[in-house]
């Protein structure tokens, strides 16, 4: 069923090209100088486009049945992202100088 | 419908709404757990970071050299592992197997290398609690917390390939338990690609 | 071969006791298993329970054989306030881990899932034995700090750092009690995702011939969304509790900031956050408490159509979708627990709407099942008993949480018995409520024998009317001041309250007495019960068209095909009811 559809061994070997280039853009975007926040999120992003790469391509996930995707993906996401409410209190301590 | 051979008599079901034998959902569903045990590992680290004073950024153009040398390497196992799947599926035992060979192999050069930063770092005094470079704690803390949840994934990935290759090739197991073990190697591999800019990238010396 | 087929394990019938009993790999004795494990701490955090209150409401008085249970704890059987702490700790974790979490979710679940969606066991039955000892080691090592070391932790359920991440500085029962603690927790939460990814592939794939999704019954339907809820959510615990340990024995400071002052030294700890703890707790206990609540909502609406002779208000699909949305607003209101810890103000209001919007999917619930009951000709067994207890009791508890989800109020009522009275309502009562309504219901058809109805009634008047004695009276303790968590209560505005207190004791010892109705009839039951038809209450799901109890493979080899849903009831004919696999077609099938 999904093995109709799968790429040959030559489209993987040029993903882990492309991988293995996007970590060195990775590495070259630490070394140059710019804003923490710009270094942060150009690095996430790069990190995220190599999970999804991985995800998707190395993992199956695009041969598979759509519903695991819009399933799996959006939820641990979503879990994920939740715990993004806890920033403004890490600031809040440094800042408050009461716990170094 | 799906039907079941097993057994002396068939039975037939529903269809499983994801068209997956369900050991594979079984680990997606394991996959998509860990993935919020490393997340929230590394919501934590981030949380102290961000709220630190005196963060170190200890690590040299060495150590992102070695840490660009272990990705490359287990990038390059999760492609040997793609490649035992693929044959696994067109039933190449022995292409499989040697394949399989090469991720173990792969990993475990992975897990030596770490382990070598790891004494090399503990050997200008660096531990779980300590950090010579005067600065916050929580730097080698989370740094030998988080990297040593992940090796120690890497260390029972490279078990369980080993496992499976015995039992592949005897037989007990069928080319089924190759892509699953192999989605678990490939997580392995996933998380290693949010560590290392979390944990070595961000701390590159030139920060 | 198909890509589609699921593992279907076909084993043969064990013989021997061990692999009969013990290490059975049969879903219905696994099912026991938890069941008879929660029944064990049920009345170990019971007992717990009432050493508390006797306490509290006589704070000097002497038990008998206390100091046997720890004479550091209780010189001359005298409870020492650290104690009282440790007794609380105990009580919290063994009640919301060992019972909540196991009773109606692995217990009930694990004998009923699988024979409700028509397979012949769960589909990883070896993965389903190991999540069982799993969890029953964690039993094991959590009971082992009463004996072991410096006495049990006393840092509450919730285990708050510092207190809990310092070690033995901070208390007895710190040193190795809490580490026994954050081991026990670390091992139930393996054995809860060893659980879950066995309940959601089960439900996903073993469903037999005609039983779409939409046709599943709501406990099924229960399990299989607080499952997925449990997946992601004891993910978190797991890492919380290995940072914990790290802090307490490997020195690090994840937990534990600089500055503390421990034994009158400067401790070295440096540049950790007790907030964190506090979120990465409540991160998952928020999702933990739904995860002991909603199986109850399955159970509750399971047998509320089945007693009220009519199919559910709504139909299955807004339970399911009340169900699915309790589960997701469930990740989004953690920090209504922390209104108080030095939170951002501005992230508390976007923690208070969430939680005053997750109010709407709970009430839409409680209508649906007052609308399902409403015009009805209630069978009033003792199970349809327990759930009309229950609709009445998790409202009650479910107001005083309107109150608590709006941080100005919060800001007075935090920490006070109104907490106390709120969390023991919705928790406490309305789960237990849902237990026993599922032992009730459930019990003919697990051991084979009808329990004794006039027991059963006596068992729910007195508990039901004991109940709202012992937790009503704590809202207006928690409105005059009284704060939790306190072992005496000597300031010169509780001392009034006290009164107060000895009444809920009283009330709480004859509450306790009452459940020994229930464990009588259970083994009465067991040895003397008359036996059980297949379906003594004319019920409909797939669990009533077999044996009771069940054989080896639920349904003796047979294929199951179903041809309806599960809540065919107050149907024309000479039977009320059409069961599931009933080849009669209805129209809207």
């Amino acid at each position: 069923m999904s093995s109709e559809r799968e790429p040959s061994m030559k489209v993987y070997v040029g993903l882990w090209v492309v991988m293995i280039l996007i970590v060195a853009l990775e590495i070259l975007v630490t070394y140059r100088h710019m804003p923490t926040d710009l270094f942060v999120g150009l690095i996430l992003i790069l990190a995220f486009l190599e999970a999804g790469i991985g995800v998707m391509y190395f993992m199956h996930m695009k041969f598979e049945s759509p519903n695991l995707f819009w399933t799996l993906v959006p939820i641990t996401i979503f879990v994920l992202v939740m715990l993004d409410q806890i920033w403004p209190d890490a600031l809040r301590l440094a800042r408050m100088n009461l716990f170094r | 419908m799906s039907e079941s051979g097993a057994g002396a008599h068939a039975v037939i079901m529903e269809a499983s709404p994801f068209g997956l034998q369900s050991k594979k959902l079984v680990i997606w569903l394991f996959i998509a757990s860990d993935a919020i045990t490393f997340g929230a590992l590394l919501f934590g680290y981030s949380y102290l970071r961000l709220g630190s004073l005196d963060w170190s950024y200890p690590f040299e153009g060495s150590s992102i050299l070695n840490g660009f040398i272990m990705t490359v390497i287990l990038l390059t196992s999760s492609l040997t592992m793609l490649a035992a799947v693929m044959a696994a599926k067109r039933d190449n035992k022995g292409q499989c197997l040697r394949w399989i060979g090469f991720t173990i192999l792969l990993g475990t050069i992975f897990a030596v290398l770490h382990l070598r930063e790891w004494f090399h770092m503990f050997g200008e005094g660096w531990a779980l609690y300590k950090n010579p470079l005067g600065g916050s704690p929580i730097f080698a803390a989370g740094f030998f917390g988080i990297t040593g949840l992940h090796l120690l994934h890497v260390i029972s990935g490279v078990i369980a390939l080993s496992i499976l290759a015995i039992r592949y090739n005897n037989g007990a197991l069928d080319k089924t338990y190759v892509e699953t073990t192999g989605l678990y190697w490939h997580f392995v591999d996933l998380v290693w690609m949010f560590v290392f800019p979390i944990v070595y990238l961000m701390n590159a010396a030139v920060r | 071969m198909h890509d589609a087929q699921p593992a279907v394990h076909h084993h043969t019938a064990p013989e021997g006791f061990i692999r009969k009993y013990v290490f059975s790999v049969d879903h219905k004795v696994i099912g026991l298993q938890y069941y008879g494990l929660a029944l064990v701490a049920v009345f170990v955090g019971m007992v717990l329970s009432w050493l508390m209150r006797l306490h509290l409401g006589w704070a000097t008085l002497a038990i008998p054989g206390l100091h046997l249970l720890s004479s550091a704890g209780a010189p001359g059987n005298v409870m020492t306030p650290e104690y009282y702490l440790s007794l609380m700790t105990m009580h919290g974790t063994i009640m919301v881990f060992f019972v909540l979490t196991n009773a109606p979710l692995a217990g009930f679940g694990n004998y009923f899932l699988p024979i409700q969606v028509g397979a012949a066991d769960m589909a990883f039955p070896r993965m389903n034995m190991m999540s069982f000892w799993v969890t029953f080691t964690a039993f094991i090592v959590l009971m082992l700090s009463f004996f072991v070391g410096d006495g049990p932790p006393l840092s509450g359920w919730t285990a708050y750092a510092t207190l809990s991440s310092v070690g033995g500085a901070s208390g007895p029962g710190e040193a190795t009690g809490q580490t026994f603690w954050a081991i026990s927790i670390a091992l139930f939460c393996i054995g809860q995702l060893l659980g879950s990814l066995n309940f959601i592939s089960t439900t996903l794939d073993l469903r037999t011939k005609g039983m779409t999704l939409a046709r599943l019954p709501l406990s099924t339907w229960a399990w299989f969304v607080t499952s997925c809820i449990g997946l992601l959510a004891f993910a978190d615990l797991l890492p919380a509790c290995i940072l914990l340990i790290l802090d307490r024995s490997f020195g690090t400071s994840f937990f534990n900031p600089a500055g503390m002052v421990l034994n009158g030294e400067v401790a070295k700890y440096s540049g950790g956050s007790p907030l964190l703890w506090q979120h990465l707790f409540w991160f998952f206990g928020h999702p933990e408490v739904y995860i002991a609540i909603i199986p109850a909502f399955g159970i509750v609406s399971h047998i509320l159509a089945a007693s009220a002779r009519k199919p559910l208000l709504g139909g299955t699909r807004v339970l399911i979708g009340c169900m699915i949305a309790l589960a997701f607003l469930s990740y989004v209101v953690w920090g209504h627990h922390m209104f108080l810890s030095g939170l951002n103000p501005f992230s508390a209001i976007l923690f208070s709407v969430p939680t005053l919007i997750i109010t709407i999917p709970a009430t839409i619930a409680v209508l649906m099942w007052i609308g399902t009951v409403y015009g009805a000709r209630l069978r009033f067994n003792t199970a349809c008993l327990f759930c009309l207890g229950f609709i009445s009791v998790f409202v009650s508890g479910g107001i005083s949480g309107f109150f608590l989800a709006q941080p100005s109020i919060d800001i007075y009522l935090h920490a006070t018995y109104f907490v106390v009275a709120h969390f023991h309502f919705v928790m406490a009562v309305a789960a237990i409520f849902g237990i026993f309504a599922g032992t009730y219901f459930w019990m003919p058809k697990m051991i084979g024998r009808m329990m004794n109805e006039t027991l059963g009634k006596w068992h729910f008047w007195l508990t039901f009317v004991g109940v709202y004695c012992i937790f009503m009276p704590m809202h207006y303790l928690g409105l005059a001041g009284n704060v939790r968590r306190y072992a005496a209560f000597t300031d010169n505005f509780l001392v009034p309250l006290i009164p107060v207190h000895k009444f809920i004791t009283i009330a709480a010892l004859f509450t306790g007495a009452a459940q020994f109705i229930f464990l009588f009839n259970l083994f009465y039951t067991r040895f003397w019960g008359p036996k059980a038809p297949d379906n003594p209450w004319e019920a409909t799901s797939l669990e009533w068209s077999t044996t009771s109890p069940p054989p080896f493979d639920n349904f003796g080899g047979r294929q199951m095909v179903v041809n309806h849903g599960a809540y065919e009831y107050g149907v024309e004919g000479p039977k009320d009811y059409i069961m599931q696999t009933d080849p009669v077609k209805v129209a809207g099938d």
